[in-house]
């Protein structure tokens, strides 16, 4: 298959939080919207849920100088190369698209939830009445008709754009030369490259919810790497052990009328 | 060597059987529908079962069973495996089992390595069962909680599952006359002899020929 990676930019200093996006994937995806809190901000729903699969989070900060600023970001799935939630799931039903992008086949998810946890940015969400995963799949259906996903197509302000991703990247960092450095580029420099990319105004860390230094949980590369094959090997081995041990020193055999055994 | 009922002595009663029975029967289900979630090429054990889903249900349920034949079986045995400390010296002449030894200490009711084998699933029994529990609901622990888990259940089904092997040679083949302890109870008295001296000694001092 043909494979060409795409990613989709986030440009957060374009941004006005207009939800656009967060409509039009609810849209496109046919997912309902339910009753919610309001907890004293425009950001709603407070967290993603298993039907919302992107969000704007709104957040208000004030830098070192004392200077308000009212930061915007839509978070979703980043769509990892070095993909946990790929890793762990036992069913297939996560996995990566001929895009580069992580793709989710809710037939055959078995709700085991191992993704859930593993996700280091924290995305898939568990339905609990059709014990089901969900999270965004940046449109694969639409990807794969040539067209752009519903949140970019919606996008007012040319935030959010989508490319190949070697121009992406690019892109990226023309606009981090056009804002004077003064911009993070985020989602090159980990877990393989991500095929959602942030321009971010401030320092990562300032960010609401998002992982400084995101990795593979060390836990579920001990997980993956090491104990599951070593399962195999391990029993594998002991076999092996026990045939030649049976082949050269004999069963054990029991003596007669003979205290201590041998 | 006869086997009629006067040469052979009861080693386990009906209880021990249908615990020892419990506690495998479902730690071994618990295993091969854990490789089958695990491995694709295993594929064909939840096919069988009727799909992934219905493994997983099938995998936790096997799983709360193992849970109660643990917690039983430890209770049972644990006084029968505390270590002595002639252990040691049974366990640096390989039992025996490795070479050629002459003085290897006499055993009351279970070896060193048996011991060993029985503190090896408790400790990575209740392991595995309570990360079993955690991964049954992940959400309602802490991410490192739920993290941790998955890879402590997996250690711990490595550990119990190359020992099983072992105490699959062991309790077969490889002790001819020993895996009747766990069918009938009845092993022979020469099979005693060699494997529980001591305790035939204080059994046909004590209580009378069962
Ligand atoms: S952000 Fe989480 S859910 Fe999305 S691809 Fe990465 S690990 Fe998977
Ligand atoms: S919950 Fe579903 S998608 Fe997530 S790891 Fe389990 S089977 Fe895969």
């Amino acid at each position: 298959m043909e494979k060409t990676e795409y990613v989709k930019l986030i440009d957060t200093t374009k941004c006005t939080a207009c939800r656009g996006c967060q409509v039009a994937c609810k849209q496109w995806n046919e997912m309902p919207a339910l009753r919610t809190r309001n907890l004293g901000s425009y950001q709603n729903p407070p967290d993603l849920q298993w039907n919302t699969w992107t969000l704007i989070r709104f957040q208000e900060y004030a830098n070192k100088n004392g200077d308000f600023k009212w930061l915007f970001r839509k978070d979703g799935c980043m769509h990892c190369t070095e993909a946990a939630c790929i890793k762990v799931c036992p069913s297939g039903a996560l996995y990566h698209t001929e895009f580069g992008t992580v793709g989710i086949n809710q037939k055959l998810c078995i709700g085991c939830k191992a993704c859930v946890s593993a996700c280091p940015f924290d995305v898939p969400r568990f339905n609990q009445e059709t014990e089901k995963v969900y999270k965004c799949d940046l449109c694969y259906d639409r990807l794969k008709d040539g067209q752009q996903p519903a949140c970019v197509l919606s996008c007012p302000t040319g935030a959010l754009t989508i490319g190949t991703k070697e121009a992406m990247i690019e892109t990226a960092y023309q606009r981090l030369d056009q804002l004077d450095g003064k911009g993070v580029v985020y989602g090159d420099k980990f877990v393989g490259g991500t095929h959602v990319m942030y321009i971010l105004s401030e320092d990562p860390a300032v960010y609401d919810k998002l992982p400084v230094k995101p990795r593979v949980p060390a836990s579920v590369i001990l997980w993956k790497n090491l104990f599951k094959p070593f399962t195999l090997i391990g029993m594998g081995a002991v076999a092996g052990m026990a045939a030649l041990h049976y082949l050269i020193k004999g069963p054990h055999e029991v003596h007669e009328n003979k205290q201590g055994g041998e | 060597m006869s086997d009629t009922l006067q040469n052979t002595v009861r080693v386990t009663d009906p209880i021990e059987r249908i615990a020892h029975w419990l506690l495998a029967g479902s730690c071994l289900f618990c295993l091969f529908t854990g490789l089958g979630l695990m491995f694709r090429t295993w594929g064909f054990i939840p096919a069988l079962l009727g799909g992934l889903y219905a493994a997983k249900w099938m995998h936790i349920f096997s799983g709360v069973v193992f849970a109660f034949a643990l917690a039983y079986a430890f209770v049972m045995w644990k006084k029968d495996c505390a270590f002595e400390t002639d252990d040691a010296k049974w366990i640096a002449q390989g039992g025996g089992y490795l070479w050629k030894t002459d003085n290897l200490p006499p055993v009351y009711k279970y070896n060193a390595g048996q011991k060993l084998f029985f503190w090896f699933v408790v400790v990575f029994g209740v392991l595995i069962v309570l990360s079993g529990l955690v991964m049954w609901n992940p959400l309602a622990f802490p991410v490192a909680v739920a993290r941790w888990s998955y890879a402590i259940h997996a250690l711990s089904a490595l550990v119990i599952g190359s020992f099983f092997v072992v105490h699959l040679y062991l309790g077969t083949i490889g002790n001819p006359g020993t895996f009747q302890a766990m069918t009938t109870g009845r092993c022979s008295r020469a099979w005693c002899e060699t494997h529980c001296p001591r305790w035939l000694a204080d059994r046909d001092k004590g209580s009378p020929t069962t």
